[in-house]
């Protein structure tokens, strides 16, 4: 059973690496392929706050945009390059996560949906006002792309990420890091923490839990994955504006995590595959109905209402799925079974 | 005999509901401590204050949790359970979508270490961890019956093996002071027996125990000390024998055919 997973596996990876190879692979497609790599692993990071501690989290998109505006700023402004950046503007997301989170940590979790909202709405706010920084509603054009540069080591190499191929490799890399990262989370103290606080807070302090501490690595942890995947993208599309961030954007990640199964990371992986597919399907197809793109939201809708109907967990229901699969319950597993049968 | 609790003229009041009124007792360590009385007394309120749940309005609460003994009253519930004191829940409150163990390793938390970059970079130091957690926890499983129930869905339990499980992580939090509330609500006769033999099994660990329980053969057989509670007041407090004559008690809770059950 073991090896024919393992097998399917590989297959998968293998597949994975040689997409950009494949005939059928234009820019286009890849285009639409390292989207939904930015949106799984919005969805990754999301998912800490709604799926592992029940916190509904209306504003992520905030940290986004923090996280590529950051990278936009230092890149055009101080030329720095993107792997410095990158611990730059999820340390400043972490940052920001903790401090939107701090006035909810005594309040009950409805609470906490009001200010994320309110959140979103002030980067957004923020990003189209000041104008010094920001460039306002012009937007930031010109950012650099990706580059390796190897001269701090002496040898005079550069690369140059010019077509959509290295950023799906990078982005393919990304996301793998953050599901390891996120699997690894959740099959530990930690994740057990954040689950236990889901399930019932008043339980979880009285098994020595301290929400607030708890809650405040979580709001930490999920926004720095918001601005890694901010800073990715700001380098990716080159060009910045204020309303990508705006409030929808944050709950088409939530769908995504609904869809694929509240607090599953595969869900949150799937759940970003089918609705940047089905919107890049929607963009071609809507107009031949004479209808404009945006009625998008109406499939979007109708498509959460059907799962909401049919299968209200999500694709993947399952919680702490990670940890089922790991070496020590595995172990444990045959030990019972052996044990039942001896 | 040593006070391990301390409660000294607590009351708490809800708007204008004074759900306890100038309460004082003591717990002896290494005892059980039976808190009875009819619905809507004050009990659980009481298990609440002494948790860290509630604060209570008035007075002071002592805990010895081995050295000098200190006031708690007004510590959040995850320090009462660092500095020993466990409890289960009326209506039971376990991690409903979680496996049985994972119930126990995180009734475990507060005597495990490893934060968010173990966790991630999967040290040494982690690994071991959650290998001693495992094991550990099964040890607790084991104690109260559930070993070979580990990896079920812990809502998929039967009612009694729920509220076993709701001690097992209750003990694995490693307490000094246990408290628990009605343990054996909804329990079959045959289910209350073996709870018998846990509770003194715990004992035996050297726990103090505070009971909650409303029923009477199973309270009367195994607390050597009562406190009667009734509207916030304690009414009594004594041996079984003492209280199952107490005219008063028998007046609030018992009725008049106790004294002769
Ligand atoms: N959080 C609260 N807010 C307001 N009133 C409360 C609260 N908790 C308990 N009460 C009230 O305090 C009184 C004592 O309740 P408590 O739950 O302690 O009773 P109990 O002795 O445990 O009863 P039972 O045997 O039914 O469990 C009740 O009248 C109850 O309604
Ligand atoms: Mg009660």
């Amino acid at each position: 059973m073991t090896g024919q997973s393992t097998a399917l596996k590989l297959l998968g990876l293998c597949a994975l690496l040689a997409f950009p190879l494949m005939p059928f692979s234009s820019e286009y497609v890849l285009h639409v392929a390292v989207l939904i790599m930015v949106y799984a692993v919005l969805a990754m990071g999301l998912n800490v706050l709604p799926g592992f501690c029940d916190l509904l989290d209306l504003g992520y998109v905030g940290f986004y945009g923090i996280g590529a505006y950051t990278a936009g700023i230092l890149s055009l402004n101080y030329d720095m390059s993107f792997w410095v950046v990158v611990p730059l503007a999820a340390a400043l997301g972490a940052l920001c996560g903790v401090l939107r989170g701090a006035p909810t940590l005594r309040l009950s979790g409805d609470y906490f949906a009001i200010v994320t909202f309110g959140f979103t709405e002030l980067v957004v706010l923020f990003l189209t006002n000041e104008i010094w920084l920001t460039r306002g509603p012009l937007g930031m054009p010109g950012i650099p792309p990706i580059d390796i540069n190897l001269s701090w080591l002496g040898i005079d190499w550069r690369y140059d990420f010019m077509s959509e191929t290295p950023y799906y490799y990078l982005g393919l890399l990304m996301v793998a890091f953050v599901y390891v990262v996120m699997c690894r989370i959740e099959d530990s103290r930690l994740g057990r923490a954040w689950l236990s606080i889901k399930e019932d807070p008043l339980a979880a302090a009285s098994c020595g839990i301290n929400l607030m501490a708890y809650k405040s690595v979580a709001f930490a942890f999920s926004a720095a994955v918001g601005a890694l995947a901010g800073c990715f993208m700001a380098r990716w599309s080159m060009f910045l504006a204020p309303d990508v961030f705006k409030f929808w954007e944050s709950f088409l990640v939530l769908c995504m995590i609904v869809l694929g199964g509240l607090g599953n990371i595969n869900g949150a992986i799937v759940g970003s595959v089918v609705l940047i597919a089905l919107g890049e399907v929607l963009r071609v197809v809507l107009p031949h109905f004479g209808l404009p793109t945006e009625t998008r939201f109406l499939a979007y809708g109708l498509l959460m209402i059907l799962i909401m109907r049919f299968k209200p967990g999500g694709i993947f229901p399952a919680i702490a799925a990670t940890s089922k699969k790991s070496r020590l319950i595995m172990d444990l597993k045959a030990r019972l079974q052996a044990e039942r049968a001896g | 005999m040593d006070t391990i609790l301390n409660i000294d003229g607590v009351s708490k009041r809800f708007g204008g509901l004074l759900a306890l009124a100038d309460v004082s007792f003591e717990v002896k360590k290494g005892h059980i401590l039976g808190l009875i009385g009819p619905n809507g007394a004050g009990k659980t309120t009481m298990f609440n204050c002494i948790a860290g749940i509630y604060t209570p309005t008035e007075g002071t609460i002592t805990f010895d949790k081995g050295g000098a003994p200190v006031s708690v009253g007004g510590s959040r519930p995850e320090q009462m359970t660092q500095m020993g004191v466990a409890r289960t829940f009326q209506n039971i409150r376990l991690f409903g979508s979680l496996p049985v163990l994972d119930n126990v390793r995180i009734g475990r938390h507060c005597r495990a270490a490893q934060g968010f970059w173990g966790a991630v970079l999967r040290t040494k130091a982690q690994k071991a961890e959650e290998k001693l957690l495992v094991e550990q926890s099964l040890e607790y499983l084991d104690f109260v019956g559930l070993k070979h129930k580990a990896l079920d869905l812990s809502s998929s339990l039967s009612y009694g093996d729920q509220r076993r499980l709701e001690i097992a992580r209750a003990l694995a939090s490693q307490p000094k002071l246990l408290l628990l509330d009605e343990p054996a609500a909804g329990m079959n006769p045959q289910e209350t027996g073996s709870l018998v033999d846990l509770i003194h099994a715990i004992l035996e660990k050297d726990v103090t125990v505070v009971l909650i329980e409303h029923d009477m053969k199973l309270v009367m057989s195994i607390c050597e000390h009562l406190v009667v509670l009734d509207h916030g007041v304690k009414i009594a407090e004594g041996g079984p024998r003492e209280i199952r004559e107490n005219p008063e008690v028998i007046e609030a809770y018992l009725g008049r055919g106790a004294a002769h059950a």
